[in-house]
Order: structure tokens, then C-alpha cells, then sequence
């Protein structure tokens, strides 16, 4: 339900009829659902021309899972930094990158954010504050500490956030990751997104102790939320942040979610219970977004149909794009010393709550 | 010549014998016997050499040589003593020192001889080959290597090899590059001191080799002492020029395979038909006054390698044929060769001339040979096309074979004009001839 | 200019860059209060603070990881593995996110990665690596290896500077043994060769600890001019002064004192072989290490590591043919 900075919330949360969430504002909600409407059109669009053939090599999406990244993102200010994962579109979408451009990218055009240079979700804009991600999982994790650790080291009020599967929490990269943020106290969101399955691995089969338990024993909170409730995420994010902000350290949440394809479009997820997934169906976040959003009177349809057509305009646009030359492909190997320095630089900060500090 | 020998009980004395009526002393050359060996009658026991000759001593008696006198490149007088024999000695007793002396080497190689047997062909013979080494050909040669001899027009199988196993290294064809470079003199310009190819670089953590050391030299021959004296007396002493004329040798040609000789004994006889008719050229000149000979000493020029040339003489050559000139050429140079020619076959020659065409050279500048006032040189035989014109007065192209004929003069006793009309004669001579 | 040992040099190299840039932020094992487990940070933590001078946990994976973090915000951290040996444990942060984030993100990852590398001291199979050609293989590291004091410092200075991910090979038996005079202040030492000792019949290229090894192999082998090609960039390799030794020597030894296969060296003979072709004499030579894990008794090890007589002999062997 509600919640102070310092309440927070544990364990999968329905939606009933609610208050209010303290924190967001009816264009928040909205917005909230625009950029899941976005993430799943884009990422349907994809498929299709996945299966159309354009888009090469294999391709991943976070049908079901669209309020993970979204909500959570809505938090962070454009000074935050991110390391965006491969279910997690919906960060990107939030941070201001274009449908075309995404497009491209999965299409492997000179467009993309990688120029071709890597594909689907391997991508992560600079310009936007985020970093790309790469297939060795948890690796970012730590990098995420990092960019933690820096802003601490030099006292700026600024926050990083990372996203990763449940299966990754296996790997080393997880415990230096959670050790080392919990060591130094730093200001570092981990958001797990334990959606069950790691590839065909359920999660009983992934460790004896969920994760979200043994926070606790890195010297910072885990915390579960309803990996499907958009304004749930969002909520148990900000609370996260402020706290960082204030020095109060890391935060490990559990949003707790259902992949509800395959691991990749490759994958026929015949291993998952069919039962499990109907059920889950019914707790799609779009659905429970769009029946918030449209009981405060918002012509949700319209909204829909107007992502729709939007993310049509794009696919158009990156389809008419250009390949990468292929002369260019072993450039950009290093960086020139006489080259201007490149940083990640902020990017959009849509929520409400940072109205005062956008200029 | 006689050699003189002294008997002295069983001992018989080989003394340095008068070589020619002029000759005073005389220099060892080669002791064909040691101390010790065993030797008959008549067998060369030494090589002397004279001012005039080089020439074989044949051993006064048999017996066993029991002492040497004079070493080799000693000079002593005529008669003086320089062995010793002992004729009471048997064969086939022990020797001395038990070890047989080796017999000495020839000081020259056969090389191939100037005059009287220039090749058949009208092409020059090629130049000796360097000594084969027998494993050269399956030599295999480094990438460098290659590269270097490639860029220097390098003949590697010419290179020894200082690597392992004789090896070709980088080292040894930068090397010859170095020394060829340095033989030859350059266009003008001033030899770099160091070739951009060169291992060697000043100031560099110290040189391959340390500072160069020049090899020993070795005394000139007396002979070749000789022979310079010579040609340095003669031009000092002669206004020397030369002057040349294209000959066309095809009826000389046909002629020399009719007659199984080659072409110098016919050439010759056009020039000795000419110095009859030009009789101031046969003659010498000697601190002013001008001797005209009525014989014509042809003197022809034999090279004997690297120890130099001697000049015997065909006397009363007018009186020759082409093959008499042929038969008198052939006997003398092989005498010459085997180092059996006298004093009195070397001298006298009223004209002289030389023929090293074999090599393909097509001129040069001789040098008169002293007191006589002229020499002519016969160079290469050469296929070229000339301009040759009919009848008719019409011009045509047609392959003839060529030589060069050059003579250079002596102008205390000639002008110009007699020497090239002496030329016009033996080419018309040449160009005429018939068999 | 000052006579320092090769650590000394190290030492004086960060210190003059953590003075003149704030933003560089030294990350290790017992870097800090302990000084560093061979003294290079020592009196750092006194002179620059904990925050700049950062004991880490024991986490190789975690030292790189947060290090890229803390690089693409704007700080340039110079990570030390204790030893090159345990690089391993932060082998994939290096390789994969490091390594490969400008090619695919457009985002340059200036970090530097201090390994403590080689043997020679009965260290044993852990603590004597020279991993080198891990990196040399893995796109978008550049990797050096100084074997002077002078170029320890420059080459440091200059790595921190490099907005790219830098491998610093620096040898620990180089750390005492080695004396030579440094330019005092600030300066930087080019990714690039360095003639040792000039010489025209054959040269000997290398790096690191094995370029004092060759120079003494080849002090006097029979007046022969023998130059030592220190090659001091590995990533940048260079190639340009690589092929001029060859084409002026024609002969070639490449010493490795790391093992052998796919070692730095095998690149060296592979370029030799098929860019200078035509400039060589003989065969191309390497001397390394055998494919062993480098042993711990003092007989074994100095077997197993290229000695002073082991390159004189494939010298001589070589100048020979």
C-alpha cells in the first residue's frame, strides 16, 4: 500500500482498488503505460521481422515483463546512470530512445545504437546515460557498482541502477558485485528480475536461498515487489534511490515476474508448465496499467492505437536505412588520444518528481 | 745454350748457363729436384730465368742431387755453381730425407694463349671459366641473399660462402658487391665510402672485421719486371699513336676452312705483303737513325698467363706461305708455353703482332714493341651488319664478318698518312684475298 | 634527471599523474595502508587520501568491473592485480566489457590494469606468469611492458593517459634489480620500439625482463654487431621498427620469457615471416620458456626460464649459419 521513504514494501502485491500511489501523477500513469505499450509494440514489430528475416542473429524480448523496466527507470533522475539488460527495452524507451533507432538496431543497420556492431538488445546509448550490456551475466552488475562508487567518491547525489536474471545471481560477478557495494555502502540499485525461468533452468533448480534473502547478508536490504505492478516497481525504485542518495547504501529488489515467451525467439518454452503461464497471463502489467490508467477516464485505445502507429512510422524509417559499410568494420577499435573524452551523459528523466530539476 | 758442368771425382757441378750471346747472369726460378731426389741425364733439373728468356736447365748428368746452391729468386752470374750431383749414387737407394720432394708445378696455368690459334669461329671464345665448385649447384641461396644478388646483378654461384657448410650469408654477397663496385672504375662519381647495402655503419657497436688489413703482396716476377721495363721504355721513348680500320674478313674466312689454319697466318700474310710494300714500316729506330730491314721478322705476340707474354719471331716470314706462316706460329708458341724457346727466338723481329681477339675485344692501344716502329693488333672477328653497295651504285645490308685492326705507330719515323694507307693496303689485301 | 630502481620509477610515475590529475583513483589489494604487497603505493595513502588510494576487497573481477563504472563517469582508475597471475579471476571484465565496450557502444573505457608479471625468484607456478599474450589476443586492450626505469615511468603516465584500456605489464624482477637515470616531473614514453643497442648481423627482439637478459647475452659474441630491439608496446606492436631491424640484420632471435606457444614472440616470427621475407638469412629463432607451468625450486626454474647463456648460444648458433 502506501509507503514512507524508509517503509518498504515486501511481497507480491495485487491490484485491487487502491489510493493513489503517493508519488505519481496522472500523466506518471500514463506515461508509465505509454512506455509499456511501446515496449511491446516495438518488440512485436521486431519479432515480426524477425520471422521475416530482418532480423538477423536471435532475438529476446520481455513480453510480460514490461513494468520491471519502465517502473524502475521512472525513478531514476537524468543524472542517474544505467546498465540496461536484455528484457529491460522499456529503460531505454524511458531514457529517450527513439522506436526507429531501436528498430535499426535490431535490424543491424547503420542506424542502430551500435551501428551493426552488435545486435538486439546489446546496446546501451551513452547519450542517454546508458551502458550496453554484454552476454556474460552478472558483469554489469559490478559495473554499475562502479559508476556507484565514483559518484560517491566525489559526493554527487547521483545513483546507478542495473537489472539482472535470476540465473545470473549464480555466477561470482553477483556476490563481488553485492560485497563490494555492500562493503563500500554504496549508492547502487540491483534490481533482480526473478522471472522463474534462466532459459530452461527453474529457479529451484538456480539456488537453495532466493536471493533477495541473502541481501541481508552482503549489510544492505532485499526487498521483493510485484515485478508486474508498473507503479509497484516504480514506487520500491524511488524509495531505493532516496535512500542511496542519502547515503543509506545499496537496495536489492525482487521484482517478481513470469517470462512469458522463450528465452529467445529460438525458444518454444516447452519446459514451462502451461498452467503456470495462463496464470500469469492474467496478471499481464499492460493489462493492470491500462485498467488504472483507463478507470481515471484516459482513452486508452487511442493511446494504444497512437504507439501503434508510431512504432509502424518507425519500423518504416529503419527499414528504409542503410546496412553499416563494411570498410567500417574494423573501425572505432581504439579510442584516439587527441579525440574529445566521451562520458555517459543524462538522459530523459520523464517522472514528475524531477520537474524541479529539469531546466 | 749448353749448360757447363765440372766433373770432380763422381760429383758433377750444374752451373748457370749463358742464355745468349748478351745474357750475364741469371735468376732460379724453380728447383725441378731437391736435395735428394734422383735425376738422368738431360732431365730439367731447374727453371732459370734471364733478361730475355725463361728457360729449363737440363741436368748434366744422373745421379743423386746432393746439394742445392742457390735458392730460388736468387740471381748469380753466368757459370756460377748452383747443384750438385751425385753420380755414384744408385736408384732406388734411400733418400735423403725419405720423403719424395713434389714435384713443381708448371708457373702457369694453361690458360689460353694469345696469337697463333685464335678460335675458328668469328665469334671471340668465351673467357675461362672461374674453377667450378663442384656442390654449387645445389647450393640453395637465402631470401636476402637473393634479393641482393638480384638488385646487384650478382652471380651467386661466382661467391664463396663463409656460413656454415659454405653457406652464401648476406655478408659475402654484400661483400663482392663492395669489391666489384671498387674495381670498376665509376662514371665519374666518387665511389659512396659506404654502400647503402652495407653492414657496416661508422660508429656502430664496433665492426664486423676490426681495421683492414691490406694481404700481403707479393714481388713481381722478374719476368713481369721484365716485360714492364719494357713497355715503360717504349713509351718514353716512341711518339706513340695508334690508328684503325674495319676490315672485312669473309674472304679470310673461307679461306682458313679450306686450308684447316685460322685466320691470323692468312692475315698475316697480307700484312707481311704489305710491309713489302710499305718498307718503312719494317724497319727500327734506334737513338735517331732508321734501319729498313729487307727480311721480314714477324714477331707474334703468346701469352703465357699470368707470368705475361713473349714475342718469338717467324725469321724470313716473306719467304712463307699461309700455312708455312701457320706450321712456324703454332711450333713457336707452344715452345714459348713449355718454356723451351732460345735467345735467338725472341729476337730480331722487324714488326710485330699481337691477337687477343679470342675474348672479344675489338681495340686497343699496343705498345711497340722496341726498337721496331710499329705493331699491329688484330682484335675480335665480330658478325655485324655493314652497308654494302652493288654495281649499280645501290646499298644493301649484309651480315659480314668484322675486325678491327689497330697499329700504333711511332711518329719519329711515320706520319699518319703512311700508316693509314698501310692499313688501306692490308685491308685491300684482306678483302681480296684469294687462296 | 634521477637514478631510480625500476619501482622506484612505477611509483614516482603514479605519483606525478595522481598529482597533476585528480580524477586518476588508484584501486587494489593492500595498496593503501599496506603500501602495496611489493611498496609501489608506498606513502600514497598518506599523500592522497583512502579515497583515492582504494584497498579493495579480494575480488579480481570486482577491481576491473567497477573500475570500467567508475572510467565511463568520468574517473581514470589505474587497477592493480597483485599479481599478473591472478588477472585471470578479472579475465572476462577485461576482455569482454572492457575490452569490446567502444567497438560495440561508442564508449571508450580509459582504464589501466597494473600486473606484476614474471619470474625468476622461486614465486612457482602462481606467482611467475607472464600472461601477456592473453591480452595481445583479446581486441581493444593495448598492452605494455617497459624494461627500463625511465620507460616504467613514462609508459605509466602515458597508459593512464591512453583513453583506452591499458595492460601494464610491469616485472617484478625488475623492481629492485634493475637502475637507470629518470627524468624528473612529468612525461610520457611513446607506445612504441626502442633500440637497446644498435648492430647490424642480428638482432634480438624482445621485452620486459629479457631485454637486460639479451643485452647481456650479446655483450661480445665474437665482435659480432648484435642489436636489441626492446619492443615496450605489444599492443601497439611495432611493426615499422620491427621490420627495419630485420631488413638491416637479416637474422633474427625473438626471446620470450613467457611460454612459448602464442607467446608475444610467435606474432613477432609471424610478421618477420610474412612481411620481411626477403630480408632474412637464416631462420627465424625464438628462445622462450617451454609450455610448463613455471616450477618453484631454483634448479627448475632456472631451467625452464630463457637464460643469459641460452640466448648467447641461439645467437651464436645463428650468426654461424
Amino acid at each position: 500500500m502506501a509507503t514512507s521513504s524508509t517503509d518498504v514494501p515486501s511481497g507480491p502485491r495485487t491490484t485491487a482498488s487502491e489510493t493513489p500511489p503517493q508519488h505519481l501523477t496522472t500523466d506518471d500513469r500514463v506515461g508509465l503505460l505509454r512506455a509499456m505499450l511501446s515496449m511491446r509494440a516495438i518488440e512485436q514489430r521486431a519479432m515480426n521481422l524477425y520471422r521475416q528475416g530482418k532480423v538477423p542473429g536471435s532475438f529476446y524480448d520481455g513480453f510480460g515483463q514490461e513494468a520491471v523496466s519502465v517502473g524502475a527507470t521512472w525513478a531514476m533522475a537524468a543524472a542517474d546512470r544505467l546498465c540496461v539488460l536484455h528484457r529491460d527495452l522499456g529503460a531505454h524507451i524511458v531514457r529517450g530512445v527513439k522506436p526507429a533507432t531501436i528498430l535499426s538496431q535490431y535490424m543491424g543497420r547503420e542506424a542502430g545504437i551500435t551501428s551493426g556492431r552488435d545486435g538486439n538488445v546489446h546496446f546501451g546509448d551513452y547519450r542517454k546515460g546508458c551502458v550496453g550490456m554484454v552476454s556474460m551475466l552478472p558483469d554489469m552488475m559490478l559495473v554499475a557498482a562502479g559508476m556507484a562508487m565514483a559518484f560517491k567518491l566525489r559526493d554527487e547525489p547521483r545513483c546507478a541502477i542495473t537489472w539482472f536474471g535470476d540465473g545470473s545471481t549464480s555466477r561470482g560477478d553477483f556476490h563481488e558485485a553485492m560485497n563490494w557495494a555492500g562493503v563500500q555502502n554504496l549508492p547502487v540499485i540491483f534490481v533482480l528480475e526473478n522471472n522463474q525461468f534462466a532459459y530452461s533452468t527453474p529457479i529451484d533448480q538456480q539456488f537453495a536461498v532466493n536471493p533477495v534473502q541473502r541481501a541481508a547478508g552482503y549489510g544492505f536490504p532485499g526487498v521483493s515487489v510485484d515485478g508486474n505492478d508498473v507503479e509497484a516497481v516504480f514506487e520500491v525504485t524511488r524509495a531505493a534511490r532516496e535512500r542511496a542518495i542519502a547515503g543509506g547504501g545499496p537496495t536489492l529488489i525482487e521484482a517478481v515476474t513470469m517470462r512469458m515467451h522463450g528465452h529467445g525467439a529460438h525458444d518454444d518454452m516447452k519446459y514451462v508448465p502451461k498452467a503456470l503461464v495462463e496464470e500469469w497471463r492474467k496478471r499481464d502489467p499492460i493489462d493492470r496499467q491500462s485498467a488504472r490508467v483507463g478507470a481515471l477516464g484516459i482513452d486508452v485505445e487511442a493511446l494504444r492505437a497512437e504507439v501503434l502507429a508510431e512504432v509502424e512510422e518507425a519500423a518504416k524509417l529503419a527499414l528504409a536505412g542503410p546496412m553499416p559499410d563494411p570498410a567500417t568494420a574494423t573501425d572505432r577499435l581504439f579510442h584516439p588520444r587527441d579525440a574529445k573524452e566521451i562520458l555517459l551523459e543524462d538522459g530523459d528523466a520523464p517522472w514528475s518528481g524531477f520537474a524541479g530539476e529539469r531546466s | 745454350m749448353t749448360s757447363s758442368s765440372t766433373d770432380t771425382g763422381t760429383i758433377v757441378d750444374v752451373t748457370m748457363p749463358q742464355m745468349g750471346v748478351s745474357v750475364a747472369e741469371g735468376t732460379i726460378v724453380e728447383w725441378r729436384k731437391q736435395r735428394g731426389d734422383w735425376v738422368e741425364a738431360d732431365e730439367t733439373i731447374c727453371e732459370v730465368s734471364t733478361d730475355k728468356i725463361d728457360t729449363e736447365i737440363p741436368s748434366p748428368a744422373s745421379g743423386r742431387v746432393v746439394e742445392i746452391l742457390v735458392e730460388v729468386g736468387v740471381t748469380v752470374q753466368v757459370g756460377v755453381t748452383l747443384a750438385r750431383i751425385a753420380t755414384d749414387a744408385r736408384p732406388g737407394e734411400p733418400h735423403s730425407a725419405e720423403v719424395d720432394a713434389p714435384p713443381a708445378a708448371p708457373a702457369t696455368p694453361a690458360a689460353p694463349a694469345a696469337a697463333p690459334s685464335p678460335p675458328a669461329a668469328a665469334r671471340p671464345a668465351p673467357p675461362a671459366p672461374p674453377r667450378p665448385h663442384p656442390e654449387r649447384s645445389r647450393r640453395r641461396y637465402s631470401p636476402v641473399v637473393q634479393r641482393v644478388a638480384d638488385e646487384h646483378d650478382v652471380d651467386l654461384d661466382l661467391i664463396e660462402g663463409t656460413g656454415r657448410e659454405g653457406r652464401v650469408t648476406k655478408q659475402d654477397v654484400l661483400a663482392w658487391v663492395h669489391a666489384r663496385s671498387a674495381s670498376h672504375s665509376a662514371d665519374g662519381e666518387p665511389e659512396p665510402v659506404l654502400h647503402i647495402e652495407s653492414p657496416y655503419r661508422p660508429g656502430a657497436g664496433g665492426s664486423v672485421t676490426g681495421p683492414y688489413v691490406a694481404p700481403e703482396g707479393r714481388p713481381l716476377s722478374r719476368m713481369r719486371q721484365q716485360i714492364g721495363e719494357h713497355m715503360k721504355r717504349s713509351q718514353q721513348t716512341a711518339a706513340t699513336c695508334t690508328t684503325w680500320i674495319e676490315v672485312d674478313v669473309s674472304r679470310i674466312e673461307v679461306a682458313r676452312k679450306q686450308l684447316a689454319i685460322t685466320a691470323l697466318p692468312l692475315i698475316a700474310r697480307c700484312v707481311i705483303g704489305a710491309l713489302v710494300d710499305f718498307p718503312l714500316i719494317n724497319a727500327w729506330l734506334e737513338d735517331d737513325v732508321h734501319t729498313v730491314h729487307e727480311q721480314v721478322n714477324l714477331g707474334i705476340a703468346v701469352a703465357l698467363g699470368e707470368d705475361g707474354l713473349i714475342v718469338p719471331v717467324v725469321r724470313g716470314a716473306q719467304d712463307l706461305s699461309p700455312e708455312g706462316l701457320s706450321r712456324r706460329i703454332r711450333d713457336l708458341a707452344r715452345r714459348a708455353r713449355a718454356r723451351q724457346l732460345s735467345p735467338d727466338d725472341v729476337r730480331g723481329a722487324t714488326f710485330t703482332i699481337t691477337n687477343p681477339g679470342q675474348f672479344g675485344s675489338m681495340m686497343a692501344t699496343p705498345v711497340i714493341s722496341q726498337p721496331q716502329v710499329a705493331i699491329l693488333d688484330v682484335e675480335a672477328i665480330i658478325k655485324r651488319p655493314v652497308v654494302i653497295t652493288d654495281a649499280f651504285g645501290d646499298d644493301a645490308i649484309a651480315i659480314r664478318p668484322m675486325v678491327i685492326l689497330g697499329l700504333s705507330w711511332d711518329h719519329r719515323a711515320l706520319d699518319g698518312a703512311l700508316a693509314a694507307r698501310f692499313l688501306a693496303n692490308i685491308k685491300k689485301r684482306v678483302e681480296s684475298y684469294e687462296y | 634527471m634521477t637514478e631510480l630502481t625500476y619501482l622506484r620509477a612505477i611509483s614516482d610515475g603514479l605519483r606525478t599523474e595522481m598529482r597533476e590529475d585528480e580524477r586518476v583513483l588508484l584501486m587494489g589489494e593492500d595498496i593503501g595502508v599496506y603500501g602495496g604487497a611489493f611498496k609501489v603505493t608506498d606513502g600514497f595513502i598518506e599523500e592522497f587520501g583512502p579515497d583515492r588510494v582504494m584497498d579493495t576487497p579480494l575480488a579480481e573481477a570486482g577491481i576491473v568491473g567497477t573500475a570500467v563504472g567508475a572510467a565511463v563517469v568520468g574517473l581514470r582508475p589505474v587497477c592493480e592485480m597483485q599479481f599478473a597471475d591472478f588477472v585471470s579471476c578479472g579475465f572476462d571484465q577485461i576482455v569482454n566489457v572492457a575490452g569490446k565496450m567502444l567497438y560495440r557502444q561508442g564508449l571508450p573505457v580509459n582504464i589501466t590494469v597494473r600486473l606484476p608479471s614474471g619470474g625468476g625468484f622461486s614465486g612457482g607456478p602462481f606467482h611467475s606468469q607472464n600472461p601477456e599474450a592473453w591480452f595481445m589476443h583479446a581486441p581493444g586492450l593495448k598492452v605494455v611492458a617497459p624494461s627500463t626505469p625511465e620507460d616504467a615511468k613514462g609508459l605509466i603516465i602515458a597508459s593512464i593517459r591512453d583513453p583506452n584500456p591499458v595492460i601494464y605489464m610491469e616485472h617484478k624482477n625488475l623492481y629492485r634489480h634493475v637502475k637507470g637515470e629518470v627524468p624528473e616531473g612529468s612525461y610520457e614514453t611513446p607506445f612504441s620500439a626502442r633500440v637497446a643497442r644498435p648492430g647490424s648481423d642480428l638482432v634480438v627482439i624482445t621485452y620486459g625482463a629479457m631485454v637486460h637478459t639479451a643485452l647481456e647475452a650479446t655483450e661480445d659474441i665474437e665482435g659480432a654487431s648484435i642489436m636489441v630491439l626492446d619492443l615496450r608496446s605489444l599492443v601497439p606492436l611495432d611493426e615499422a621498427a620491427i621490420l627495419s631491424a630485420v631488413h638491416e640484420c637479416s637474422k633474427v632471435v625473438i626471446v620470450d620469457e613467457a611460454n612459448q606457444t602464442c607467446a608475444a614472440g610467435a606474432q613477432v616470427s609471424a610478421l618477420i615471416a610474412e612481411r620481411a621475407f626477403e630480408d632474412l638469412d637464416g631462420p627465424i629463432v625464438r628462445v622462450a620458456s617451454p609450455d610448463i607451468p613455471i616450477p618453484f625450486s631454483p634448479p627448475l626454474e632456472a631451467a625452464v626460464l630463457p637464460s643469459v647463456e641460452r640466448v648467447r648460444e641461439a645467437c651464436r648458433d645463428l650468426l654461424e649459419y
